[in-house]
């Protein structure tokens, strides 16, 4: 048991991952082969003993409907546990009112009503592990009044576009919150989780709502923070793996990396299971001449190819003497007999049969749109 | 019971005594097949698949395991409202002894009050042991198009092997005149799947007549046919094509698994048609790391693998050590095996640990290695 409301939200508007994002939210990425985002902040949740789970969504919600279904493959109790599905007023993507604040404005009531004293919110794009009951212990004995999770990262220059960073006094005190600007190296990346008490988040929802309409909860909470601030805002600092999934390339470069077994287990661990909805598919078939190295491939494929360093969905076909490099490739893909394919994010359903060779240069993936033939 | 009002019952508790160390633990039907699967899974899915909404599962052996498995209905899709699986072991009765299942007939006799339950029109029987797809509504028309008291799915045998088998000996309209259990002299090549579809008002009444009787095996093929035939019931064949097999001994689990590495294996597990449901487990996609080396394989999700793996099967969370090589040979589940160990023409057992650099069976010989017990490395 764990007495902390579970919340799941969905990226602010400044958020915006190429391609796949036209489809469906970050929260329902396709993310190494078999998982959707979402299951990495349900399944943390889930492990901690949180039984109550309000998942929010924004706009485009099927895909992420379909996938979590009634809750029940994330070992939620099945009679006291809840995993809820609520959404956000106008449901439009690039509306600019169609914030975080909104939604839970929508769904005060909601919130209001649930048992638990206190709230945990995750994003749905971000990957990492985390123990919340840890986490949440670790904020009441602290006596702070909000506690953010933040990883510490010397690659803030390059990466982790569009994120906010924590700037920390030497008691782990929150200064303020600001954008990555890319500007240094060393940065305190805010993973956008906080833990308080509910009645203090109900407070900021309406704070936030009275000041600005445009304002979102981070909003509301950086001008909390510091000496002009009332509460007392601390981070917690998170170890083990961590990505945002806040732009193409970072959603790209977080699936390649993760084919490093090595480093696949610093984010999954036996005794911290990753659930997900099963697909039923079959164990995946390599033919006499199907080889693959250093890749994550998921269930149901049958490669007849060559696959180097990449990460291949459930129910991929990859023929004979295909050679796919460096690719990120969703569900039902094909890749045609005798095709090179390099450097790519390939979105699911789509055929690659026709053109020799689609590649692009080592460090710039290009983007292959969902049910496109190639 | 809406759907087709069939019940199915499933024989499932036989021990498979030549699996040796494989059904220690587990019965036959528990015994893990095709990289994630359990044999049980595929009656249980083809029941599932043909629209039959309540199954019985009659275990006996070793069925801890077993029982807690098929309880889980929802893997197949069968815990919507009036369906259900039904473990069904021998207990205790107001008017009876507790007392085992006698045979495959008792198993059903015992159990006519939870039929009755439901009353259906017909009674499936199947084994839980055998690895086929079929759609059982297809046999159930044609029992019907054919007025059958009952109906028994056949398959085509080579003619030298069908003394291995009960043979059915059907006239020109395919009505069964004649049943031999392994005969020396074969008549036909049409040998029973252990598949019979019953009308159950006759099949009841023919049970009930057995349990009186003192000198009857209670067995289907040996006591129950004999008897149907003997009353002039309308008994017939219905002709199989397709993949069917029963993994009776090491040999022929092995052969069996072998058989998904072809690409045209007539199994084809993944035709999206018809699906073979099973448990789900949280392990992550297989990795195939810097090393791997693979060549025609079947692999399923929770593998790791970095070393070289040729005409072999991995079952979920099996691992391959750097230089490693596993050829024509079975990982069960969990199976570890070790930096430089060599794994040749064998079958490893669930959960064992191949040590680094051991070898353990060979390309040439005439059986497949079983090996079921940690293999020290070789330093």
């Amino acid at each position: 048991m764990c007495d902390a409301l579970g919340i799941v939200s969905f990226a602010g508007n400044h958020i915006w991952v190429e391609g796949l994002h036209d489809y469906r939210p970050i929260a329902a990425f396709s993310f190494l082969g078999r998982y959707r985002i979402v299951d990495f902040p349900i399944s943390n949740m889930s492990n901690s003993g949180m039984d109550h789970i309000q998942v929010y969504l924004n706009a485009k919600p099927r895909s992420l409907i379909e996938h979590l279904g009634s809750g029940r493959h994330y070992n939620i109790n099945s009679k006291r546990g809840k995993l809820h599905m609520l959404f956000a007023g106008s449901m439009i993507d690039h509306d600019m009112y169609n914030n975080d604040i909104a939604a839970y404005m929508e769904n005060l009531e909601s919130i209001a009503h649930a048992n638990q004293p206190y709230v945990i919110i995750a994003p749905s794009y971000m990957v990492y592990k985390q123990d919340f009951r840890s986490l949440l212990n670790t904020h009441i004995e602290s006596g702070a009044d909000i506690t953010l999770l933040y990883h510490s990262v010397d690659n803030a220059k390059d990466a982790y576009v569009n994120c906010d960073i924590l700037n920390l006094n030497k008691q782990k005190g929150v200064l303020s919150i600001e954008k990555n600007r890319g500007n240094a190296k060393n940065r305190n990346i805010f993973m956008d989780t906080y833990v308080m008490r509910k009645d203090l988040f109900i407070d900021l929802i309406k704070q936030a709502k009275k000041t600005s309409s445009l304002y979102t909860l981070s909003d509301i909470v950086s001008s909390e923070c510091g000496e002009n601030g009332s509460l007392d805002i601390r981070g917690a600092s998170h170890r083990g793996y961590f990505a945002a999934i806040t732009d193409f390339k970072g959603y790209y470069n977080a699936n390649i990396e993760l084919t490093d077994y090595s480093t696949a287990t610093s984010l999954f661990e036996s005794n911290w299971p990753i659930y997900t909805r099963t697909n039923d598919s079959s164990p995946t078939h390599y033919s006499e001449d199907g080889s693959a190295k250093n890749s994550v491939i998921s269930n149901g494929c049958l490669i007849e190819g060559t696959v180097e360093n990449s990460v291949i969905g459930r129910g991929c076909t990859i023929k004979e003497g295909a050679v796919v490099k460096n690719c990120v490739i969703l569900s039902d893909v094909t890749i045609g007999a005798g095709i090179h394919a390099e450097n790519l994010v390939i979105d699911r359903n789509a055929k690659l049969t026709k053109v020799k060779e689609v590649a692009a240069d080592e460090g710039d993936p290009h983007y292959v749109k969902r049910y496109d033939m190639i | 019971m809406k759907q087709n009002n069939m019940l199915a019952m499933i024989l499932a508790g036989g021990r498979g005594s030549r699996l040796h160390e494989l059904t220690n633990k587990v019965a036959k039907p528990a015994v893990s097949y095709g990289g994630k699967y359990r044999i049980v899974d595929f009656p249980l899915s083809n029941c599932a698949n043909s629209g039959i909404d309540v199954v019985g599962v009659l275990t006996q052996y070793e069925s801890v395991l077993l029982n807690s498995y098929v309880a889980a209905g929802g893997r197949w899709g069968l815990d919507a409202r009036d369906s259900g699986v039904f473990v069904l072991p021998p207990r205790e009765k107001a008017d009876a002894n507790l007392d085992v299942y006698r045979g495959t007939a008792d198993a059903i006799s015992q159990n006519i009050d939870f039929i009755d339950s439901y009353s259906p029109d017909y009674l499936l029987v199947l084994s839980g042991d055998h690895i086929y797809k079929m759609n059982y509504a297809k046999m159930l028309a044609h029992h019907n198009e054919c007025n059958a008291d009952a109906t028994i799915a056949v398959i085509e045998v080579p003619k030298k092997e069908a003394s291995r088998f009960g043979i059915m000996n059907t006239d020109e309209n395919g009505c069964i005149v004649e049943f031999e259990e392994k005969p020396e002299h074969p008549k036909s090549n049409l040998a029973s799947m252990g598949i019979y579809i019953f009308s159950w008002k006759t099949l009841r009444k023919m049970l009930i007549a057995d349990m009186k009787n003192a000198d009857s095996n209670h067995d289907f093929g040996k006591d129950i046919i004999p008897a149907l035939l003997a009353d002039n019931r309308k008994l017939v064949a219905y002709k199989f094509k397709g993949y069917w097999k029963d993994v009776g001994t090491i040999d022929s689990l092995w052969e069996a698994n072998m058989d998904l590495l072809d690409s045209d294996n007539d199994l084809d597990l993944s035709d999206p048609t018809w699906k073979i449901y099973t448990e789900d487990t949280t392990t992550l996609p297989q990795y195939l790391g810097p090393d791997a080396d693979i060549k025609r394989a079947y692999i399923t999700q929770g593998c790791v693998v970095d070393g070289e793996v040729k005409n072999s099967v991995l079952f979920t969370g099996a691992k391959v050590g750097k230089g490693a090589k596993i050829i024509d040979s079975v990982l069960m589940p969990g199976v570890e095996v070790e930096e430089g160990a060599v794994v040749k023409r064998a079958l490893v057992a669930n959960d064992v640990r191949i040590g680094k650099g051991a070898k353990v069976g060979s390309a040439n010989s005439e059986h497949i290695e079983l090996v079921a017990k940690r293999v020290k490395g070789v330093e």
